[in-house]
């Protein structure tokens, strides 16, 4: 059995007694029926919370655009400008759904729908918290990779469907931009799997601490090089500038969703969006230590012991809060890089995509998963801080 | 319950996907309609407790498989011409009547022999309690390195074969 | 009840639908389709046989290597599709009736 979030809220002293109420309210064993009430529950939680930061996430993405370049940015609906995402999405939904004629009507309706599903489907496995996370598969980095790859496949789709050379070309450009950089991604990714020897996400951020010299982009110097190459292969995966290029707006006129209007458009840009933080989440749980806060306030132990008043399930809660404040956090602070280089790097040719794709990229990243393989081998696992450290211990000691 | 239904979801899958990708006229739905299907394969794993095996499935089939068959679609289609080198016409590429009979009687005959082999087994399908689901990652880790580590190894080499192959043929020929 | 048997019969009708497939259609990458459909249909006999008769994974790591071969099967018999194309300007199998090009 997975740990998910329903066997975390099930240490909850409420729990048992919901339990036992609703058996004896029912006539039967209602422990099922409780589980699949906190799953549904939760699963509307963390998707509607996830389109309105996919949602705000276009709001940001204005914003701080309009903060390079001087100016004022959407500042009209609301405190700052902050509802104008909401405004976008009546905009959007009072639009009319147009189906061109030459389209493909079915592949035409289900394109943006496998956007949205390879890109939501791949939260049930995101670290959030210790506790808050919908379930901690054992194959959870695994299964991230097969279900964000719907997306790739969504996204040709939705440039054949519409049948215009523009949506023709950008789903083109997708689709083997798409699984082109899933080797480097993959990778770097499992450089990090053998350090840890799991495919866990909860296992991975619990083996690195809370202080930056215990994160895995700190271990080792080659794991330092996977971060930026997952990084850079993250940006192409999920079409952000500088890799633009299935939607670049100078060469076709906006690539693959050209012709999609209405909700069909916003589906397109909210699985972007969320994917963005998706992508920027998995980073920053595989080498900046997701959620893990430091000193290990995160797991509720230090604070149950200093207030020893309150209730242990209540000192893990603030602990799982405090988790989940850190792991925003490192997200978004990924996400505003992101955001940055889109409007900082002017777009790349096709071909020099490719080049760096394939000529540097993989390379590089075959390079540092022999380098982690040698280093786990020669120095046992340890990081370099820890050796840093005991060497520097060595040589004080040899001054005396 | 719950595996039950999970189950049932992903035959209907497998099942319905198999089947109008044998039913559609149009060659890019049957390629969604088979990811459908390879989908469903996948949620069968699951019910099997193949963990590992059902993330396999997605990543090799969704990610590479099925793009790299939409893409050969792509740069295939267009062209059409209706008669063979000798003026006779040909079989419309996605079958017609004559050719779905054919493999229909075929699949009968084929399907009776199937039945055949598979009497026994349906008869004598007894079994006790089945071993609760466990992670099979490590021990298929274990075994690929032990009891099949020639296969291991053969099938890289295979693969890299597949790879340089592919890039070899489908090259541009010079001077043409 | 789910049971081996159930399995057996899902995997036969994948086979039977992929067998169809290959016999009715004329286009090579429809029966490429096929072809993925009847690996995918001896991979869940590996994997049920595991699970319900002997618990040992050998079958999983059989239906890995089945996986591996339809990938490989599948690049290089779409860059033959692809050359086949360039060279008659048609993907259909009554066409490729010369040995060589």
């Amino acid at each position: 059995m997975n740990e998910t979030v329903v066997s975390y809220l099930s240490q909850a002293p409420g729990y048992a007694l919901l339990v036992e109420k609703l058996s004896e309210f029912f006539g039967f064993d209602a422990e099922g029926f409780v589980t699949f009430l906190i799953f549904a529950l939760v699963c509307f939680v963390v998707v509607n919370v996830m389109s309105a930061i996919g949602g705000l996430g276009t709001y940001a993405e204005r914003k701080i655009s309009a903060d390079l370049q001087m100016r004022q940015g959407p500042n009209r609906v609301g405190p700052f400008g902050i509802l104008q995402f909401l405004a976008d999405g009546v905009k959007m939904l009072g639009k009319e759904d147009i189906l061109p004629a030459q389209a493909d009507r079915f592949l035409f309706l289900i394109a943006p729908l496998m956007c949205m599903v390879g890109v939501f489907a791949s939260l049930a496995v995101v670290p959030f918290s210790s506790g808050l996370t919908l379930t901690n598969l054992n194959i959870g980095v695994f299964y991230l990779i097969g279900v964000s790859s719907l997306v790739g496949v969504g996204i040709f789709l939705g440039g054949y469907a519409a049948n215009s050379k523009w949506s023709m070309l950008g789903g083109m450009r997708g689709a083997s931009q798409i699984i082109s950089y899933e080797v480097p991604v993959t990778l770097s990714i499992l450089a990090i799997v053998l350090m840890t020897g799991s495919l866990s996400f909860n296992v991975i951020t619990d083996a690195q601490g809370g202080l930056p010299h215990q994160w895995y982009i700190f271990h080792n110097p080659f794991t330092f090089i996977a971060f930026f190459v997952l990084f850079i292969g993250a940006l192409a995966e999920t079409n952000r500038a500088p890799f633009d290029l299935p939607e670049a707006e100078s060469e076709l006129v906006s690539g693959y969703h050209t012709e999609f209007s209405g909700m069909r458009f916003a589906f397109f840009a909210l699985a972007e969006y969320v994917e963005v933080f998706v992508v920027c989440g998995v980073v920053a749980a595989l080498f900046l230590g997701g959620y893990k806060v430091p000193f290990d306030l995160g797991n509720g132990e230090l604070i149950a012991k200093t207030f020893p008043a309150i209730h242990p399930m209540l000192a893990k809660q603030i602990g799982n809060v405090l988790q989940l404040k850190a792991f925003i956090l490192k997200t978004l602070a990924l996400y505003y890089v992101v955001i940055w280089i889109r409007w900082t790097l002017p777009r790349l040719r096709v071909d020099s995509l490719m080049v760096l794709c394939w000529k540097y990229l993989t390379p590089i990243a075959l390079f540092n998963l022999v380098g982690c393989a040698v280093w786990l081998w020669a120095f046992e696992g340890k990081s370099m801080w820890a050796m840093i450290f005991k060497s520097g211990v060595a040589a004080a000691g040899g001054h005396h | 319950m719950f595996l039950k239904i999970m189950f049932i979801l992903a035959a209907t899958m497998t099942l319905g996907g198999a089947f109008l990708t044998a039913y559609t006229k149009n060659l890019m739905h049957a390629c969604v309609y088979l990811l459908v299907s390879l989908f469903g394969v996948a949620g069968l794993y699951a019910t099997l407790g193949a963990d590992f095996l059902a993330a396999t499935q997605l990543v090799v089939y969704a990610g590479g498989v099925v793009i790299l068959m939409l893409f050969a679609i792509m740069l295939t289609g267009g062209i059409q011409n209706f008669v063979n080198k000798f003026g006779l016409d040909k079989v419309p590429s996605m079958g017609n009547g004559k050719t779905y009979t054919i493999a229909g009687l075929s699949m009968i005959i084929t399907a009776f022999i199937i039945m055949k082999v598979l009497a026994p087994i349906f008869k004598t399908n007894v079994q006790g309690e089945l071993p609760a689901f466990a992670s099979t990652v490590e021990e298929i880790g274990v075994l690929l390195v032990t009891d099949h580590v020639l296969a291991f190894e053969i099938s890289s080499i295979l693969l890299l074969g597949a790879l340089v192959g592919a890039a070899v043929i489908s090259r541009p020929r010079r001077g043409k | 009840m789910i049971s081996l048997t159930s399995y057996l019969i899902i995997s036969f009708c994948l086979f039977i639908a992929g067998m169809t497939v290959m016999i009715a259609r004329k286009n090579i990458i429809a029966m490429l389709l096929g072809i993925e459909l009847i690996l995918n249909a001896a991979a869940i006999n590996f994997v049920a046989y595991t699970r319900f008769v002997n618990q040992n994974l050998d079958g999983h790591v059989m239906s890995l290597f089945i996986i591996v071969i339809a990938a490989a099967e599948a690049a290089v018999g779409l860059a033959i599709v692809i050359r086949f194309f360039q060279i008659k300007e048609t993907i259909h199998i009554d066409d490729a009736t010369e040995l060589q090009s």
